[in-house]
């Protein structure tokens, strides 16, 4: 169970530092879930070979528990140094070696990791021949959900990643330390491994700050929020607030604060009412210039705003509110018109923000807007040439906006800005500006120059009318953004795909039954969950709390699950169990399915959470079922273990970079029950 | 040295990660200048084997400046890459191939780039103020910069961008007929389409146009020289002021770079220098005074120097911009170097991008952007102390 707990939060933390110090995007979750999943498969098999070699033993399982609970700490600090060394400082990392450093930084916990649950079965399995291998599976799932509910609710809020480490690693500590004192009292090598891991332990809370400590300026403020990391650095003057890793708001950004308030406010007359995601202090400056009575200023991390406060980059502005609320809910929930709606967020290229370049979120401004109003939001554009994945984004932004609003005006440059309205929009934002008597820098001095009649006329006919729209179910944009990624690194997707397709090929043919079963059982509950995850906020926006209680609920399932399974395991007919349980989940989402179709907008929270508990409830039935069915000895507990791992990795890899991208929700909902529909024969037959 | 026994080390090793301020006594290995360390050492470009296209298209010329060799190999002389090409083989700058022994540019007539921009956005502050040029590129670079702004003309292959079909008269016609003064070749690397701006230059300088060349200065000595015969004006990037550097952000090196700005003193053609400040890698003062320092004595003080401010970019994204203070402090260190003019960029309203006369210090040219509200020059004398300006002003 403690080796469960300390997994979880590691495997947490593990994602929040590859998010911080590499590429925020769904594809660097997928590669860390998939390379965490794999490692644990090869883990576990290790572990089979290893007890095959020497018999398993207390002493070992309590050393190797200390090893565990020090590589913790070490890989932390590990991913933070190396990522500098291996990489240059400053630089994105392409698809390859984001795989590479993830897979190779990650391998020493997550082998050890998954070597450590079967090795105990097998030592207790040295004592008690009898002892079953669901049990084992039963306490390392409840040492999971602890875990997940640790780190969710109270480690992400309170601690930093390396004091998380330590705390979840404390109970790995003792427990190593009463399996290594039970049948003799402590040797001096444990002694000093122990003393070894807590040092270690240690010494990340005082690497903490350095280990993050820029090559140009100095860090002034470093804060985990349950959003992401933020940090503060400084430059002579400059100040730069990063957000995992990225610089996102400075004290001197005049180009774009301008540009992104003066493009659309000098269209309407008298903007009174005002609503911004994402901006930052210079930006509301500029908004002033209008003398608006009420700037709403919208900001999920009321940490980020603090921060942005206490450093000066955000000023206290007349009619400012400041509304810690995910931009989508709000307006879902707000009765509230505004004469204009400003986004200034990054690039749609996860899942969480593209929902603010979707369709449906077009409307929903549309629906907040006086009449006259406007709406305008930006995306990176381009300097001379508009390359193709460029293009594609630009279009399906385009056509999208065209699908609520009379008039979009889209203005070409290093951002392209979108303005729409039911009003006639004037390209000419120097003359309106003029007219209104509103003073600017950086606009009346270089529009002229950056975006002339031709540059207007360049992007005006380079967009594609037949570019799909981009909506929250099927989202176009991401698939665009992930083209975009591969062709800024020039590489591509396809010898992964290639290479991968095959390696699963190979291992789909030497499994057995019972462990098609399990490939096909972890493939549907990661995939659910992803599913699910995002879908749910879509629906109900970003809320951080709810989202660790989705993935607590998929956890939770298997708890019950389990131990149902190990109940019908001891009934003759319990083949037969394994079966209908297959066709529960099938059936399960089936009603997923049909639900979205039918229900897509009036879908409640409970829902997610009812199907998410039921699914994995079905899915943990299923483990100790399969397990009866390979025979239940060791080595069937490796191969249990691997499959399970090694279909939940695929299920989460393919779900969220294949399915969902490429097909929309529906049809990667359709997707799962193939796979669930494909691995049921396989319970029903016998092994050669 | 006395080996010491596994629990020696490890006692030794948990004493002393648990020393108390260990953090704080430089413990940590990677502090202060550290970029050294960081990434690859070298990014520079390698040729692509067996890339080249069976069959030409309509789009090429053969080779200006190569050398045959044996067994049909090809050595292309344009830059000091001087890809060495088997037949079948493409260059580092993506737009050479050798087709049976004789070597082509895939880069003529297709121009992936085609603009009208104010001359002061190249930047070139001492050419004809307030004129336009007429501005084109086609797809390739010799370099492998990691902040470029154009990567998605610079980085890839002619055939991989969409283009328009314009040979080097009709660039001269579209550029008179658009009112330019001149015609730029610029945005990814001219110097890989060396065959289609060297003929097109011809023609404009018949035709009256300016030929302005905006380059990284990556070019061999033979070719510029004959390029030089007919450019008006350059903008070239000096991108620091260190080899290693260089090679770690840029994929290039630093002295044919310099011998580039000692060619085109010798010449006597204008030029103008262009460094982008990157923080943590070329924003040195100690470099900014030495690159200054060897400007004064080889190529005198007369050359505008522009000074750009970064933003994240490209691959280098996880860097924040440039101080406004130090692009200020390098202006200060470069003048007191002794460079007459140098110039702030990426910077709006900022005084740095005015012209101050150097010997009576009065303002000559205030500059809004691409705006000019005020012209104090008089040809090109300074209307109150009658100095002449350096640079082509009529």
């Amino acid at each position: 169970m403690a080796i469960g707990l300390s997994s979880v939060v590691m495997q947490l933390v593990l994602v929040r530092e590859f998010l911080a110090q590499f590429q925020g995007n769904e594809f660097t979750i997928a590669l860390i879930f998939f390379s965490w999943l794999i490692l644990g498969g090869m883990g576990a098999w290790l572990a089979l070979f290893a007890s095959r070699r020497s018999r398993p033993s207390l002493t070992r399982l309590a050393r190797l528990s200390l090893l565990l609970a020090a590589l913790a700490a070490i890989e932390v600090l590990a991913i933070r140094t190396l990522r500098d060394i291996i990489f240059l400082h400053g630089a994105d990392v392409g698809f390859y070696p984001t795989m590479a450093a993830i897979f190779l930084l990650t391998a020493p916990f997550g082998l050890l990791n998954g070597f450590l649950v079967p090795y105990s079965l097998y030592v207790l399995r040295g004592r008690d021949a009898d002892y079953p291998g669901a049990r084992i599976y039963l306490l390392d799932n409840a040492g999971d959900i602890i875990g997940g509910l640790l780190f969710s609710f109270v480690l992400v809020i309170w601690l930093t990643p390396l004091q998380s480490v330590f705390a979840a690693n404390l109970p790995l500590l003792v427990t190593a330390t009463l399996i290594a004192s039970e049948r003799q009292p402590l040797r001096p090598v444990f002694l000093l491994l122990l003393a070894g891991a807590v040092a270690v332990l240690l010494a990340g809370l005082l690497l903490e700050n350095k280990s993050l400590s820029p090559f140009e300026g100095r860090l002034i403020h470093y804060e985990e929020s349950r959003y992401g990391r933020i940090t503060v650095q400084q430059d002579r003057e400059l100040l730069t607030i990063f957000v995992d890793g990225a610089p996102i708001f400075s004290n001197q950004n005049i180009s774009q604060d301008e540009e992104t308030i003066h493009f659309p406010l000098s269209q309407i007359d008298d903007p009174r009412d005002l609503l911004l995601i994402g901006v930052e202090g210079g930006m509301l400056q500029e908004a002033a210039k209008y003398r608006p009575a009420r700037v709403d200023y919208l900001e999920i991390d009321r940490k980020l705003t603090d921060v942005q406060l206490r450093y000066k980059l955000l000023l206290p502005l007349p009619g400012l509110n400041l509304i810690h609320r995910d931009g989508r809910a709000y307006l879902a929930g707000t009765g509230r018109r505004y004469d204009a709606i400003i986004i200034n967020l990054p690039e749609p290229e996860t899942f969480q923000i593209n929902r603010f370049f979707t369709g449906e979120f077009f409307r929903l401004a549309r629906q907040h807007l006086r009449p006259g109003g406007i709406f305008a939001f930006s995306v990176a554009g381009f300097d001379n040439y508009l390359s193709d994945p460029a293009r594609l984004k630009i279009s399906s932004l385009y056509n999208t906006a065209r699908l609520h609003f009379q008039h979009v005006l889209s203005l070409p440059g290093n951002r392209v800005f979108f303005l729409c309205s039911d009003r006639p929009l004037n390209p000419d934002i120097p003359a309106l500006l003029q007219n209104k008597g509103i003073h600017t820098t950086y606009i009346s001095s270089f529009f002229s120059g950056n975006i002339t009649p031709e540059r207007l006329k360049y992007l005006r006919d380079n967009l594609l009318a037949d570019t799909p729209v981009n909506l929250d179910t099927a989202p176009f944009l991401l698939r665009v953004m992930f083209q975009q990624w591969f062709a800024r690194f020039a590489t591509s997707p396809l010898p992964f795909t290639v290479a991968g397709g095959m390696l699963l090929i190979l291992y789909l043919c030497r499994c057995r039954r019972e462990e098609l079963v399990l490939f096909s059982t972890g493939f549907v509950i990661m995939g659910s969950e992803t599913l699910v995850i995002f879908v749910y906020q879509i629906l109900f926006g970003y809320v951080y709390e709810q989202i660790g209680l989705l993935v607590t609920v998929f956890l939770a399932g298997l708890l019950p699950g389990a131990w149902l399974g190990e109940r019908l395991r001891q009934r003759r007919n319990f083949k037969k169990s394994l079966a209908l349980c297959d066709a529960f989940i099938i059936v399960l989402l089936v009603m997923f399915l049909l639900a979205l179709v039918t229900a897509h907008d009036q879908l409640q929270p409970g829902f997610f959470l009812l199907f998410g508990f039921a699914i994995s409830l079905l899915c943990g039935c299923q483990f100790p079922l399969a397990l009866a069915l390979g025979g239940g000895d060791n080595p069937a507990v490796a191969r249990a273990f691997s499959a399970d791992l090694i279909g939940a990795a695929c299920g989460t890899l393919l779900t969220s970079l294949l399915l969902i991208p490429f097909f929309g929700i529906l049809w990667a909902t359709a997707g799962l029950i193939l796979v669930k529909a494909a691995g049921m024969p396989a319970g029903a037959v016998r092994n050669k | 040295m006395k080996p010491i026994d596994r629990r020696t080390f490890l006692c030794l090793s948990a004493a002393l990660l648990a020393r108390p301020g260990a953090a704080h006594a430089g413990l940590w290995p990677f502090q202060g200048d550290r970029h050294e360390l960081s990434g690859e050492e070298d990014i520079r470009g390698t040729i692509f084997k067996k890339d080249a296209p069976k069959t030409l298209w309509k789009w090429h010329k053969e080779g200006f400046s190569y050398q045959k060799l044996a067994d049909r190999q090809v050595m292309c002389n344009i830059c000091p890459n001087r890809c060495l090409l088997a037949p079948g083989d493409r260059s580092v700058c993506r737009s050479k191939v050798n087709l049976d022994g004789t070597l082509y540019s895939l880069a003529y007539g297709n121009p992936c780039a085609v603009h009208l921009d104010p001359v002061e956005k190249k930047p070139l502050f001492h050419f004809k103020p307030r004129t336009t040029a007429f501005s084109i590129a086609a797809a390739g670079c010799n370099f492998r910069c990691l902040n470029c702004q154009n990567w998605e003309i610079s980085q890839v292959k002619p055939h991989e961008v969409r283009h328009e079909d314009m040979f080097p008269a009709e660039v001269v016609r579209q550029a008179r007929e658009a009112g330019a003064a001149s015609i730029a070749y610029t945005y990814s690397e001219a110097t890989t389409y060396f065959e289609y701006m060297i003929d097109t230059a011809r023609l404009a300088k018949d035709a009256g146009l300016n030929n302005l060349w905006i380059s990284n200065g990556y070019i061999n000595q033979e070719p510029l020289l004959e390029l030089c015969k007919v450019i008006n004006a350059a903008n070239v990037n000096l991108k620091s002021f260190d080899d290693a550097i260089y090679r770690k952000l840029n994929g290039g090196r630093l002295q044919p770079v310099l011998n580039t700005f000692k060619t085109m003193h010798d010449q006597g053609v204008h030029f103008e220098m262009t460094t982008l400040v990157v923080p943590g890698y070329v924003d040195n003062p100690e470099m900014i005074k030495e690159m200054c320092g060897w400007i004064v004595a080889n190529l005198g003080p007369d050359h505008p120097l522009h000074f750009l401010r970064f933003f994240p970019n490209y691959k280098l994204t996880r860097l924040p911009p440039t101080p406004v203070s130090t692009l200020d402090n390098f202006r200060k260190l470069a003048m007191a170097a002794g460079i007459r003019y140098v110039y702030l960029g990426n910077l709006p309203d900022h005084p740095g991008s005015n012209t101050y006369c150097h010997h009576c210090g009065q303002l000559l040219i205030e500059r809004r952007g691409y705006q000019l509200p005020v012209n104090n020059l008089e040809g090109n004398l300074c209307k109150f102390c009658r100095t002449a300006i350096p640079g082509v002003w009529l």
